[in-house]
């Protein structure tokens, strides 16, 4: 007579446990897919170059899917934008410290380099919304978004482009909702000024 | 009901236009990106299922193991079996006669003068 072996349910539960994963990993790339294209022109409209933009958003999905890609997914779009706003402040330190050393060999005035206005791109230069665009209002926001400070461009991207509460932008920009809300407010009033000029 | 200005509603539909008309390159590359990303989570994954057979694998040999070195019932029970029968062939030798006595029987009865 044979001796019967134990039978332990492995196969199912392998299965199971691939199923999900594979079915978590195409909710995400369909997430990252649904916010690429805008996290991109952000980082196009801070940085004012699309290689570095893309390499910005590569390096914010790189984070986002190690650090919180297997939060919920309704907190998804807050934490990427955390990510992609963190890699745009350590693009923009980067490049503050080497504004820095670049003056000091170049004996700039050192004022000029404190000025956030200053240092944002030209506004005649043409920049990515022209190139998509070509029209005149497209040129205008785009140089009007150009010349914001990075946080209040943040603040206006999030909370009108991507539809973020602010509570959620709070979060992506890792400020308070107050702050959020008074960056807002410059934002507003600093692009209708600009617009209004241009009228 | 709007919770922005007007003029903001302008400012995102052309934002929205500008991200329709990327190029091709620039989609691919984004594409790319995407998958990358992904890629090492589907390894890391990949890689807790394998070491998740082999241990449930592992675990099976050794049960296996574990349970061929235990003496099966059936088999002890055959034992016991084969020790009876030894027993009875013993006892059925011992009531079998012998041929030489039995012969040097049979030579006493004849040298009697026969039975």
């Amino acid at each position: 007579m044979a001796a019967t072996m134990p039978t332990i349910p492995i196969a199912p539960a392998l299965r199971n446990s691939v199923r999900v994963e594979s079915v978590a990993n195409r909710t995400l790339d369909e997430f990252l897919k649904s916010v690429e294209r805008r996290a991109l022109r952000m980082a196009e409209l801070a940085s004012g170059s699309r290689d570095e933009a893309l390499d910005l958003v590569q390096d914010a999905m790189f984070g986002f899917v190690r650090h919180y890609g297997s939060k919920p997914a309704a907190d998804w779009a807050p934490l990427f934008y955390r990510v992609l706003d963190s890699r745009l402040n350590d693009w923009h330190r980067r490049r503050q410290v080497r504004g820095r050393w670049l003056a000091a060999w170049l004996h700039r005035d050192d004022e000029d380099e404190s000025d956030a206005i200053a240092q944002a791109p030209d506004a005649n230069e043409p920049g990515p919304l022209l190139r998509l665009a070509g029209s005149d209002a497209a040129r205008t926001l785009d140089a009007a978004l150009g010349k914001l400070p990075q946080r209040q461009r943040q603040a206006f991207l999030l909370r009108v482009w991507e539809g973020l509460d602010v509570a959620a932008t709070a979060t992506a920009m890792r400020c308070s909702e107050g702050s959020v809300k008074t960056h807002l407010f410059r934002a507003l009033a600093a692009l209708r000024r600009a617009l209004e000029d241009h009228a | 009901m709007n919770e922005h200005p007007q003029w903001t509603q302008a400012a995102k539909r052309l934002l929205d236009e500008s991200t329709e008309s990327l190029d091709a390159a620039t989609l691919s590359r984004l594409n790319s990106a995407r998958h990358a990303a992904l890629a090492p989570r589907s390894q890391a994954r990949g890689a807790i299922a394998f070491a998740g057979l082999a241990s449930a694998c592992l675990l099976l040999l050794a049960l296996g193991m574990h349970h061929a070195r235990r003496e099966p019932a059936a088999v002890r029970d055959i034992a016991a079996l084969d020790e009876g029968a030894d027993f009875l062939v013993e006892d059925a030798g011992a009531d079998e006669d012998d041929p030489v006595a039995e012969l040097a029987f049979f030579a006493g009865v004849d040298e009697d003068g026969g039975l």
